[in-house]
């Protein structure tokens, strides 16, 4: 029964891919205006004529749609995923050069805001309905409503500007010849802010999951069992409360994972740091279609292997499905 | 319960309103009030600026596209948030773009409602019709939400119509979900057979009969909805994909951005405002949805 339902998962998750790939597809060709020029991502005049041969030839532009598309797929079964006039790069490299600067930001900034989230979660449904819940509910829905590049912003000019604490930009210092340790402590320091920006929007989230299932928990038999068994309140929380509260919170951090490669976008053009989401912007402001279709599949991709995941970890951290 | 309620209301006691009255009475009070607050406050926050929306040609002191000092000018008595880098003054654009972020949050939040909703009932009505349209709700709900907006703003160009559009075609499905498991809950009660049993035709129930009662669902998710539609209509805007004649709050923050305001002592008056007219918007709505959402669901009553 378990199995089927994760195959039945496998091949919806299946079917999102085919729907964003053909998407991919249709989009440049169907918009309005010259589909040459959207598949290029420059300007057509810009291209000299053999290039412009090969942008048609390569994706088929003077053949049927229906082969086009057929060789679309073609192309990217064999790991193709375009070239870039503008960069004058196979788009792979541009993608596998900001890959490893996103999952720096987006990891780091995961393990943060879990962190926080668990935590303030659990004391908020803990001491229900007191002061603390209330100040840290308020605290949370306040961050809920912050657009977070304007938060990078003001972060940007309170600690990098006016107090010089911290870089503003970039995810290395330019041209300055650091190696070893020097340099790692470089990188960190560019890193905080982004992280620190992409944590605290992040943290309300996973807050109020943890605070819901909690209160779910605590509101059970086996908990009021355990109170009229004379167990100590510490070990109530941590043996039976906390364990039972995790496995839809872990949902939440896993799908959140497959989500902060996008969801960086902002973040990162704020912070001018090189990652996958900046990549996004500036395909975007230099029209260089191709490159921003490209990173889209990625991130669809990386939706779906977190969505397997929480699937697959799910039942292992139910302690319900584990006794069955 | 029993002890308390006297036995000729019990039959209405199990319908809406009653189970309010099972919740402990000391935390019935903590709840009506906090609810009352954040409704006020909310309330209070919203109305202040949509007068501000409505109000813009009499409150602000320029016409906001025009030029009516130097670039980059210090707050002063004639620009009290100084001006931007072509010399239009801050304060009047943030007036004027009021106007146009509560525009395009409320219309794309109608856009969002009311795909949503349709989906949602006739989801919840006609079973087969149902699963398939649950399927397609999984697969918006599944694709990356953020680079797909951008990826469609991008080609779609740059105007507040496609704003709105593309933030409802892509944010109904959760809506859907939750109107269509209120009209499963409804479909099978007793007066909806009844009226079946009777020959009335399924347009006369989905009308009269489903949805009124989901349209009180359907009004909270409005409201949060249109919480949502504001920062992302302010994100899109930011990252240079808004509206370029008609500015909104994010326009201004992307201006102020690309001309570097935020490396400057600038960022005090050219960056703090619009995200905090953005800030306060979100919270309003965030807050009246809070408020909605514990009169609708009364589960939410009885766990809080």
């Amino acid at each position: 029964m378990l199995s089927q339902a994760r195959g039945g998962r496998a091949v919806q998750y299946l079917i999102v891919l085919v729907v964003a790939i053909t998407l991919n597809f249709f989009l440049p060709r169907l918009m309005p205006g010259n589909p040459l020029a959207l598949l290029a991502g420059v300007d057509v005049g810009l291209l000299k004529p053999e290039e412009r041969a090969q942008i048609i030839e390569g994706a088929g532009l003077d053949r049927p749609l229906g082969e086009q598309y057929l060789r679309y797929w073609g192309d990217l079964l064999q790991g193709d995923l375009g070239y870039s006039y503008r960069q004058k790069r196979p788009i792979v490299d541009l993608l596998m050069e900001r890959l490893p600067w996103t999952l720096l930001l987006s990891g780091a900034a995961l393990l943060l805001s879990a962190v926080v989230g668990i935590i303030t979660g659990a004391i908020s449904a803990w001491r229900r309905a007191k002061a603390i819940d209330l100040s840290l509910l308020w605290t949370m829905i306040v961050i809920n409503s912050l657009p977070s590049f304007w938060l990078g912003m003001l972060l940007i000019a309170v600690v990098a500007v006016q107090l010089g604490l911290l870089p503003s930009f970039g995810a290395v210092t330019p041209a300055s010849g650091y190696s070893g340790w020097a340099h790692v402590v470089d990188v960190l320091r560019h890193a905080i802010l982004p992280v620190i920006t992409l944590s605290v929007i992040s943290v309300p989230d996973i807050y109020l999951t943890m605070r819901y299932t909690m209160l779910g928990v605590l509101g059970e038999d086996f908990i009021r069992t355990a109170r009229a068994k004379g167990l100590s309140e510490r070990r109530i929380l941590f043996a039976h409360v906390i364990p039972n509260a995790l496995a839809p919170v872990v949902t939440v951090l896993t799908l959140r994972l497959g989500y902060a490669f996008g969801g960086a976008a902002v973040i990162e053009t704020v912070f001018s740091y090189p990652g996958l989401g900046r990549l996004i912007f500036e395909a975007v402001s230099g029209r260089d279609y191709p490159v921003m279709q490209a990173a889209f599949l990625l991130f669809t991709v990386a939706v779906l292997l977190a969505n397997l995941l929480a699937d697959f970890l799910y039942p292992l951290l139910d302690p319900r499905t584990k006794a069955a | 319960m029993s002890a308390t309620v006297p036995p000729l209301s019990q039959s209405q006691q199990h319908t809406a309103g009653s189970i309010r009255l099972l919740a402990r009475p000391s935390l019935r009070r903590f709840r009506l009030t906090t609810s009352n607050v954040t409704a006020v406050i909310g309330t209070l926050l919203i109305a202040g600026l949509v007068l501000t929306a409505i109000f813009a040609d009499v409150l602000s002191p320029y016409p906001p596209a025009e030029r009516v000092g130097r670039p980059f000018a210090r707050p002063s008595a004639e620009h009290l948030l100084g001006t931007n880098d072509i010399g239009q003054d801050i304060l009047s654009e943030l007036i004027y773009g009021t106007r146009i972020s509560l525009t395009v949050g409320v219309t794309a939040a109608l856009v969002t409602i009311t795909i949503g909703t349709a989906v949602g009932v006739l989801a919840g009505y006609y079973r087969r019709l149902g699963s398939i349209l649950m399927r397609l709700a999984d697969i918006v709900l599944v694709l990356p939400f953020l680079p797909l907006l951008i990826m469609l703003a991008a080609y779609l160009g740059r105007s507040l119509w496609n704003t709105v559009i593309i933030i409802g075609l892509l944010s109904w499905a959760g809506t859907a979900r939750i109107i269509r498991s209120q009209v499963l809950t409804i479909v099978n009660q007793d007066y909806i057979l009844a009226a079946q049993g009777i020959g009335a035709t399924h347009r006369h129930i989905l009308y009269h009969h489903i949805l009124p009662q989901v349209l009180l669902l359907a009004t909270g998710q409005f409201v949060q909805a249109t919480n949502a539609a504001i920062l992302l209509e302010a994100a899109l805007s930011f990252l240079g994909l808004g509206d370029p004649i008609q500015k909104s709050w994010g326009t201004v923050l992307y201006w102020a951005q690309v001309r570097g305001a935020f490396l400057t002592p600038a960022w005090l008056w050219w960056v703090l405002p619009p995200g905090l007219l953005i800030a306060l918007a979100s919270l309003g709505f965030a807050l009246i949805g809070f408020a909605l959402e514990q009169v609708i669901n009364p589960r939410l009553r009885h766990n809080r």
